[in-house]
């Protein structure tokens, strides 16, 4: 029995031997195995992207079949005041969310990767609204910022502040929508930051020890330079997310009152579901991804020159 | 980046505190107290009688506990909606990960023509919102007749490139002898993929199943668009219908009941975080990426 296995394998290894060493043999079940993942990416990631480009040109209901009008429903957009209103929304959320996330995210990794007391304990709670659904988190805020019971502006009402109307008046419900999406991302950054923080390497913070460098000092000339690609990319995720808010929106506020918390995507939610306006609504879309490229691409090369200045 | 949950783990039990750090500490502490408060808020709210949950200071422990809010909830078809949540996300995650491992060893392992080309555009999709695509996707579903059904809810969620990434990974880095005994038993890629290279990669699944499950627990567009039917509903999207706010929706319950439904909601997706919170975090901090 020994024998046959041993003939066996002598018999197979030239073969075997050769498809290794000849680095030009085409392993075919490569895209057999891959097939498995793109066929659902093409028909159901891929496809939908690349026919709601088209429809964006046409005139569709939700019946009949669509109608090619070129660039009309970009220029519908361009001109409805609600458009506008949702783009300038979700700049406003990205100026809130993005320096709230990232600093705060920041500020939690500095202090966790001290390695005090409980900071195990600490990273876990830090990280949890992370991983619950917008609805939950909606709906916990909704309670917290309850303008006349809720436990914020209880707190505030001590120091003498309020009561704010959070999500029920113009001036404040995005700010409110802002505060539970900063409590829901904060998570991702922070253990992004603390993952960089760790690989900072120990020999840095020696050197600096050596040269009597204060806290501040390490922090800025040591650890800031040394993670700042963590950085760039935090603040690149979160651009993208926040320009994309919309859950959060729909369990708190219903992009409310007057529109004043409504976003691109809830937006795009209200044209298409509710009014079947389905050209128009892919048109916004691609006007929203545009914005997030050109915003993306803007934001590393800032990023970049303030790293070289 | 594979050493992140070596740090992470090596790091854990911290006690050194100089004296002239405790009020940085403190201070510190304080913040993710309040991190966690929500958190409790929502647990004591759920847990109080309807009669005392406004009242006119905050109260953080209830006076009194009772399940009667819990009881509320079930009034509504949660149980139904329960298992919608895991019939949808268990199926979309399982297919997710085996497929996600399947293209990420192929990627990483095998040698074929464009398979960098791939990758790449694997990649570069990340970049577009899938909200593009949603609303053709929503009536490509209606028109084949798929609207409120389970495989209208799984199909479009399947591709999540986090788990192709996660995988490749894992694989560039697998040590080449494992398979060269196995192609000298005359085993093909398929055969080593299931038998040696999928058994051995139980760190990346574990990582790539519990990001891309608690994704699909959690997802809300998508089965808020597609759902017409009240007992197809996923459990975000029946309990948002709880959230006490003015304009179209309709309020149904108190903020009581609200948080024992959201209290319900979350409890897998944070018990699974809390068991398997080191894959967790490796495979977020590995890709860098979530959703």
């Amino acid at each position: 029995m020994a024998d046959a296995v041993v003939v066996d394998r002598a018999a197979a290894a030239p073969r075997h031997a050769r498809s290794l060493s000849a680095r030009g043999d085409i392993e075919w079940a490569g895209y057999a195995l891959v097939a498995f993942f793109a066929v659902p990416f093409l028909i159901f990631n891929v496809g939908p992207v690349l026919f709601g480009i088209y429809v964006g040109f046409t005139e569709w209901g939700i019946i009949g079949s669509p109608q090619w009008i070129g660039l009309e429903n970009y220029r519908t957009a361009l001109a409805d005041p609600w458009v506008r209103v949702a783009f300038v929304n979700v700049m406003k959320y990205a100026l809130v969310i993005v320096p709230g996330v990232t600093v705060l995210g920041l500020l939690f990794a500095l202090f966790v990767n001290q390695s005090w007391p409980l900071s195990a304990v600490s990273r876990t709670i830090l990280f949890t609204p992370n991983v619950v659904s917008a609805t939950v988190i909606g709906l916990i805020w909704v309670w917290v910022l309850d303008t006349q019971f809720g436990v914020l502006n209880h707190y505030l009402g001590l120091i003498g502040i309020g009561p704010i109307k959070w999500l029920t008046s113009v001036q404040w419900s995005l700010i409110g929508v802002s505060i539970a999406s900063i409590w829901w991302d904060m998570g991702l950054a922070f253990v992004l930051f603390l993952a960089a923080l760790q690989n900072v390497p120990r020999d840095l913070y020696e050197a600096a020890d050596i040269d009597g460098a204060g806290r501040l000092a390490k922090l800025w000339h040591v650890v800031l330079p040394h993670i700042r690609p963590t950085i760039s990319m935090v603040v690149t995720l979160q651009l993208i997310s926040t320009m994309r808010i919309f859950s959060q929106v729909y369990v708190m506020t219903d992009g409310g009152p007057a529109g004043s918390s409504s976003s691109v995507i809830y937006y795009i939610y209200k044209t298409a579901v509710q009014q079947q306006r389905l050209g128009f609504a892919s048109a916004v879309s691609i006007l929203l991804f545009i914005a997030i490229l050109i915003l993306t691409i803007v934001q590393r090369f800032v990023l970049r020159e303030t790293a070289r200045g | 980046m594979a050493d992140v949950g070596a740090v992470l783990r090596a790091q854990l039990p911290g006690t050194r505190l100089a004296l002239k750090d405790v009020p940085v500490w403190l201070f510190g502490m304080f913040f993710v107290v309040l991190w966690a408060a929500p958190f409790v808020w929502m647990v004591s709210t759920s847990l109080k009688p309807s009669s005392q949950v406004m009242t006119p200071v905050v109260e953080w422990l209830p006076r009194e506990v009772t399940l009667e809010n819990y009881r509320n909830v079930m009034k509504y078809p949660i149980a139904t909606w329960a298992m919608n949540s895991v019939i949808v996300a268990g199926v979309a995650t399982a297919l997710c990960v085996l497929f996600g491992a399947m293209a990420g060893y192929a990627l990483a392992r095998l040698r074929f023509p464009g398979r960098n080309v791939i990758f790449l555009l694997f990649l570069a999709s990340i970049m577009i919102p899938p909200e593009v695509g949603v609303v053709p996707l929503l009536l490509a579903m209606i028109k084949v007749g798929w609207a409120s059904t389970y495989q209208a809810l799984i199909l479009p969620t399947i591709a999540n490139v986090l788990a192709v990434y996660i995988f490749r990974q894992f694989f560039l880095t697998f040590p080449r002898e494992l398979e060269e005994a196995a192609i000298v038993d005359g085993a093909g890629p398929f055969k080593i993929f299931f038998r040696i290279a999928l058994p051995l990669a139980r760190s990346p699944a574990i990582a790539a199943t519990v990001i891309v499950f608690t994704l699909n627990w959690n997802n809300f567009l998508w089965p808020l668009l597609i759902t017409f039917d009240e007992n197809m509903k996923t459990l975000p999207v029946g309990i948002a219908a709880f959230a006490p706010v003015v304009g179209s929706h309709t309020q149904l319950e108190g903020y009581a009941t609200a948080m024992a439904a959201v209290t319900l909601l979350c409890i897998p997706s944070v018990v699974l975080f809390l068991a398997l919170q080191r894959y967790f975090i490796e495979g977020i901090t590995t890709s860098g990426l979530k959703g």
